[in-house]
C-alpha cells in the first residue's frame, strides 16, 4: 500500500508542541484514516436541506442561547443538560453553526434535548416535520448509501428504524501517520442490503476502499470522565499490552474511550473527523473553533434530572450518583466497582424511605426504593460473563462469576475505566440481533454482514475462532486485530431515558429490550422484580 | 535497527530429550479446566491421570495466577504442594497455566455448588465489587524514582506459544518510564523459545519462530509508544532443549536490558 500523502489544503498547524514522547512531529496532520474519510465526503452529494426551528428540536445556526440549565420531557421524566460555565451564546457558536456544506452542526446529532445524543423518535419526528429534508438525512451518512434517491423513507431505513449514521473507515486501516496497517485478517462482504459496502464508489472495492459501519450518535457530555487520565492510563493497553494512542499534541497516553473504536485520542481530533464526516467541512478546522468546541463539550454535563414517579433527582438529598449537579462535582478516573466510590451511589433515604401516609409519597418512594435495589442488581447480582473478548481475557477466567460493574466499572458513567472496548455480543454473531429469516417474515436484513477471516499465523478469535461473522467489526477496523473484531467501547450510562435505542447499533429498542439481551446472553435468569429494579434505575440516570 | 541473528545455543544436543521425566512431585500436562462455583467466587480444577488438581480462584486482573478459559485446553506446569485440598482438589502451587490458543469445545464442564467443597478461606477478591483495592495490589506501580543505575534488566514471561498480553502493560510501562527517566540511548531485546517437558515424558515445544517475535514485538511496542531515540538491538534465542519439567514456563520470556 502506498502511503496516504493527502494534506490537507486547510488547517493552521496544530503547533509543533511534540514533547520527547510524542513520535513525529504533527503539523497539520490528522490521524491516519481521516484524509481517506475527506476524500468520500468530498465526493458524496449535498443536498439543499434546511433545519426549520420545532419544539425541543435545536437547528443549526438557530441562535437561541442555551441556558445553564435545560430540562427536556423524556420517556420516564426529564433529561437536564447543565452548562456548568453558565448561559451559552450559541451564534457564531461552532458546535451550533452549520459550519460544514451540508447544512448540519454538531448539534444536529448530539441535541440537548435527547442527552446530546439522539433519539430515533426524534429523528422520525423530524422526518415527518420536514418531509425528509433535514440535513441529518444528508447523503454522506444519513442514507443507507450516498447514491440512493433522497426523501424515499428507503434511502434512509436505518436511521428512520434505528437511528444510525453511517461511519466509514478506510481499508485497511490506517496508522495515525497515514501509513497503512497490514490486517490481521481478511473481510468478506456477505451481506450489503444498504448498497455501500459493494458500492463502486464508496465501498470496499472502489478507488478508496472503505468499510462502512452503521452507528448510534453518542453523548457528547460528561466529557471529563471518558477523557479522564486517571485510573488505568498508561502507555501501554490494560487490555492487551499494546502501545495506546497517544495526544498528538502532548504525546500523552489517551484513555481510548471516545468513539465505539476509539479511533480518536482527544475530542480535539475528534471534532476534526467529524466536522470531515458529518459535516462535510472540507479540511481541518482551525484551531480557535476547535478549543471553542472542546471548551463546550468539556464544561457540559447530561443527566436524568427528574423521575415520572420518584420525582427530582437534583434536590439537595438525592442520592450522589444521580442528577447533573452531581455529575458536575463528581470526580473522574476513579474506578467505582467497589464499595468505597461505587459506579453510581445510591443513599440510604433511598434505599429504606420511610413509610409515609401520603399515598403521593408512599408512590413516590416505592420508585425510589426500587430505583435502589435496580442499583444493587447492578452491582451485585452475580452472573456468569462468558466468551466476552477483552473481559474474561484480561485475567477473570473464562466464565467469571461476576456482576454488571465489572465492565461497567467507571465512577459516575458505568463505561469501562480503562480503555473500554469489549466484544459483549452486540456485533457479532452468534449474539448479534438478526432478522429471523422464514417464508412468513417479509423483512429483510437491514445490517450489513462481513465475514472474518483471521489470517494463518496469528491465533484465532479466542471464542469464535478463525472465521467468523459480524455486522460492525468495531475496534478491529481500526487496529486490524482479529481479536478486536466486534470488541465496542463501552458508553456512558447518563440519560438514557431520552436516547433510545441502545448499543452501538441500535439493537435494544428500550431498556428493556437491553436487559433482555443480557439475560440471554449471559442466561442470568432475573426475576421480573429484579428487571423492573434495574430498569428503574437505569431510567434514572 | 540493528537485528543480530544468534545462533542456536543448543546446550545438551538433541537425544537426550525424551529420556527424562519431572520430578514426581510435578505434574506438567494438557487438559481441559473444569470450573466449580463455590458460596463465593469459583475454583479452577484440572483432572490428570485420574486426579483431580486445584489450579486457582477467581480473583481479579492483579492476580499473579490467573484462571484458564473453558473453550480452551490449558496447559498446567504445577508443584504438587502439602497444603490441604482445596475444591476438591490437589494443590498446584506454584503453577503456571498456559492457555492453549485453538479452540475446544469439549471444555465445557462447570460444576456446581458443593457444600464439601466451598473454599476453607476468604477469597481476596469477592465475585463483584471489590472492598476497595485490588486483589493483588495495583496492577500497574509507578517506579520509585530511586537512584539510576547505568543499566537495568527486565523480564517479561510469557504463556505458552503466546506473545504479549494484558497482563504485559504492566512490566511493558516499568521498562518504558525507566528507559524515559534515565534518557536511555540503548535498549537490548533478547527473545526466548523454550518448551515444557510434560509429565508423560514429552517435550512440548513453542512454535519455532516464537522466540524472534517476542523479541520483535517488544522493540515495536516500545517504539510504538513512543521511545524512539534509543537504538535497539534485537535478537532471540533457542532454549527448547532445557526444558527439564521444573520452571520451565520461566524459560518463556524475553530479556530486555536497558542502557544509558
Ligand atoms: C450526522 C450526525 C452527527 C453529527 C453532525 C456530529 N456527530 Fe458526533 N457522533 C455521531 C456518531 C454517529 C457518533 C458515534 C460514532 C462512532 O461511534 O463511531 C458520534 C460521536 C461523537 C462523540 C463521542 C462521544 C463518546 O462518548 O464517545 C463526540 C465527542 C462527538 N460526536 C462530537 C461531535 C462534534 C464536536 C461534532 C461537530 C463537529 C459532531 N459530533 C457532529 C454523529 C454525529
Ligand atoms: C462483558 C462485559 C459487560 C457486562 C457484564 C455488561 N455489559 Fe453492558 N455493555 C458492554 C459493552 C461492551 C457495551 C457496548 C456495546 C455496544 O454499544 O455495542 C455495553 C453497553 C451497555 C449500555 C449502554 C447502552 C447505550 O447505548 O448507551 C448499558 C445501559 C449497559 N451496557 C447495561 C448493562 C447492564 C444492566 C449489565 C448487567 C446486566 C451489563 N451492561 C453488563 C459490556 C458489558
Amino acid at each position: 500500500m502506498l502511503k496516504a500523502a493527502v494534506k490537507f489544503a486547510i488547517g493552521i498547524g496544530a503547533g509543533l508542541l511534540a514533547s520527547a514522547v510524542s513520535a513525529a512531529p504533527t503539523g497539520d496532520r490528522v490521524a491516519g484514516h481521516v484524509p481517506k474519510q475527506n476524500q468520500q465526503a468530498r465526493q458524496a452529494p449535498i443536498g439543499d436541506s434546511k433545519s426549520p426551528p420545532a419544539n425541543r428540536w435545536w437547528s443549526p445556526g438557530e441562535g437561541t442561547p442555551l441556558a445553564p440549565l435545560v430540562p427536556y420531557p423524556d420517556s420516564f421524566g426529564q433529561v437536564g443538560v447543565l452548562n456548568a460555565a453558565g448561559a451559552i451564546e450559541t451564534r457564531g457558536h461552532p458546535f451550533f453553526e452549520p459550519i460544514g456544506t451540508n447544512g448540519r452542526a454538531c448539534v444536529s446529532c448530539h441535541q440537548p434535548a435527547n442527552a446530546m445524543s439522539l433519539s430515533v423518535e426524534m429523528i422520525q419526528r423530524r422526518w415527518h416535520e420536514t418531509q425528509g429534508k433535514d440535513p441529518i438525512f444528508a447523503p454522506i451518512d444519513g442514507m443507507n448509501c450516498p447514491d440512493l434517491p433522497p426523501g424515499d423513507p428507503k434511502s434512509h431505513s436505518l436511521l428512520l428504524e434505528r437511528g444510525l449514521f453511517r461511519i466509514f473507515l478506510p481499508w485497511p486501516p490506517k496508522a495515525a501517520d497515514g501509513s497503512s496497517i497490514d490486517p490481521e485478517f481478511t473481510i468478506e462482504v456477505v451481506r450489503d442490503p444498504t448498497g455501500c459496502n459493494l458500492h463502486p464508489k464508496y465501498g470496499l472495492k472502489s478507488a478508496n476502499p472503505m468499510v462502512s459501519v452503521y452507528r448510534r450518535p453518542r453523548v457528547a457530555a460528561n466529557t471529563k470522565y471518558f477523557t479522564h487520565n486517571g485510573f488505568g492510563v498508561f502507555s501501554f493497553i490494560g487490555k492487551n499490552g499494546l502501545p495506546a494512542t497517544r495526544d498528538p499534541e502532548t504525546g500523552l497516553p489517551s484513555s481510548m474511550n471516545i468513539l465505539s473504536d476509539a479511533r480518536q485520542p482527544t475530542l480535539k481530533t475528534q471534532a476534526v473527523e467529524a466536522a470531515i464526516t458529518h459535516l462535510q467541512f472540507d479540511g481541518k478546522l482551525d484551531e480557535e473553533r476547535l478549543a471553542r468546541i472542546v471548551a463546550f463539550e468539556s464544561q457540559l454535563y447530561t443527566a436524568q434530572v427528574s423521575h415520572n414517579v420518584a420525582g427530582s433527582l437534583i434536590e439537595a438529598d438525592a442520592p450522589p450518583g444521580l442528577g447533573v449537579y452531581n455529575l458536575a462535582k463528581g470526580r473522574e478516573g476513579l474506578l467505582g466497582n467497589n464499595v468505597t466510590n461505587f459506579v453510581f451511589p445510591m443513599s440510604e433515604a433511598w434505599q429504606k424511605p420511610a413509610p409515609s401516609s401520603d399515598p403521593e409519597i408512599q408512590r413516590r418512594n416505592e420508585m425510589r426504593a426500587s430505583i435502589a435495589r435496580g442499583h444493587d442488581v447492578f452491582m451485585f447480582r452475580t452472573f456468569w460473563i462468558k466468551d466476552a473478548m477483552h473481559l474474561n481475557t484480561v485475567g477473570l477466567g473464562n466464565p467469571t462469576k461476576r456482576t454488571c460493574s465489572t465492565c461497567h466499572g467507571m465512577h459516575m458513567m458505568g463505561m469501562d475505566i480503562v480503555n473500554g472496548w469489549m466484544d459483549l455480543g452486540t456485533t457479532n454473531l452468534p449474539w448479534a440481533r438478526e432478522e429471523p429469516l422464514n417464508p412468513w417474515n417479509e423483512r429483510k436484513p437491514q445490517m450489513p454482514l462481513f465475514k472474518i477471516t483471521c489470517k494463518a499465523g496469528v491465533p484465532p478469535h479466542p471464542f469464535l475462532g478463525r472465521v467468523f461473522y459480524t455486522q460492525d467489526p468495531g475496534r478491529g477496523l481500526i487496529s486490524g486485530k482479529c481479536n478486536d473484531v466486534g470488541a465496542i467501547v463501552m458508553q456512558q450510562f447518563r440519560g438514557l431515558a431520552a436516547r433510545a435505542p441502545y448499543f452501538s447499533n441500535g439493537s435494544a429498542g428500550s431498556l428493556r429490550e437491553l436487559v433482555d439481551f443480557y439475560d440471554r446472553r449471559f442466561n442470568i435468569g432475573y426475576t421480573d422484580q429484579e428487571r423492573d429494579d434495574l430498569i428503574n434505575f437505569l431510567s434514572a440516570l | 535497527m540493528n537485528r543480530l541473528l544468534v545462533t542456536l545455543a543448543l546446550v545438551g544436543s538433541a537425544g537426550a530429550v525424551m529420556a527424562a521425566a519431572p520430578p514426581a512431585n510435578h505434574r506438567n500436562f494438557v487438559a481441559c479446566p473444569i470450573v466449580r462455583d463455590t458460596s463465593t467466587v469459583p475454583c479452577w480444577l484440572a483432572e490428570y491421570e485420574g486426579e483431580t488438581y486445584y489450579l486457582t480462584i477467581q480473583t481479579d486482573v492483579s492476580a499473579p495466577v490467573n484462571p484458564p478459559w473453558l473453550g480452551h485446553k490449558v496447559l498446567v506446569e504445577g508443584t504438587i504442594s502439602d497444603e490441604p485440598r482445596i475444591c476438591g482438589g490437589i494443590v498446584l502451587k506454584p503453577v503456571a497455566l498456559s492457555v492453549m490458543q485453538e479452540l475446544d469445545g469439549s471444555c465445557n464442564t462447570m460444576l456446581p455448588a458443593e457444600e464439601r467443597y466451598n473454599l476453607p478461606f476468604e477469597p481476596p477478591r469477592p465475585p463483584g465489587p471489590s472492598k476497595g483495592r485490588l486483589a493483588f495490589g495495583d496492577p500497574v506501580t509507578q517506579p520509585k524514582s530511586e537512584q539510576l543505575e547505568t543499566s537495568k534488566s527486565f523480564e517479561l514471561r510469557y504463556e505458552f506459544d503466546s506473545l504479549v498480553m494484558f497482563r504485559h502493560a504492566q512490566p511493558l510501562q516499568q521498562i518504558f518510564e525507566y528507559a524515559r527517566q534515565s534518557n536511555a540511548t540503548r535498549v537490548q531485546i533478547t527473545g526466548y523459545r523454550a518448551a515444557s517437558l510434560l509429565s508423560n515424558g514429552q517435550l512440548m515445544q513453542e512454535d519455532k519462530q516464537i522466540g524472534r517475535r517476542r523479541a520483535e514485538q517488544v522493540a515495536e511496542l516500545l517504539r510504538g509508544a513512543g521511545l524512539t531515540e534509543a537504538q535497539y538491538e534485537v535478537k532471540w534465542q533457542d532454549e527448547a532443549q532445557r526444558a527439564k519439567g521444573v520452571a520451565d514456563a520461566a524459560m518463556r520470556r524475553v530479556q530486555v536490558v536497558v542502557s544509558r
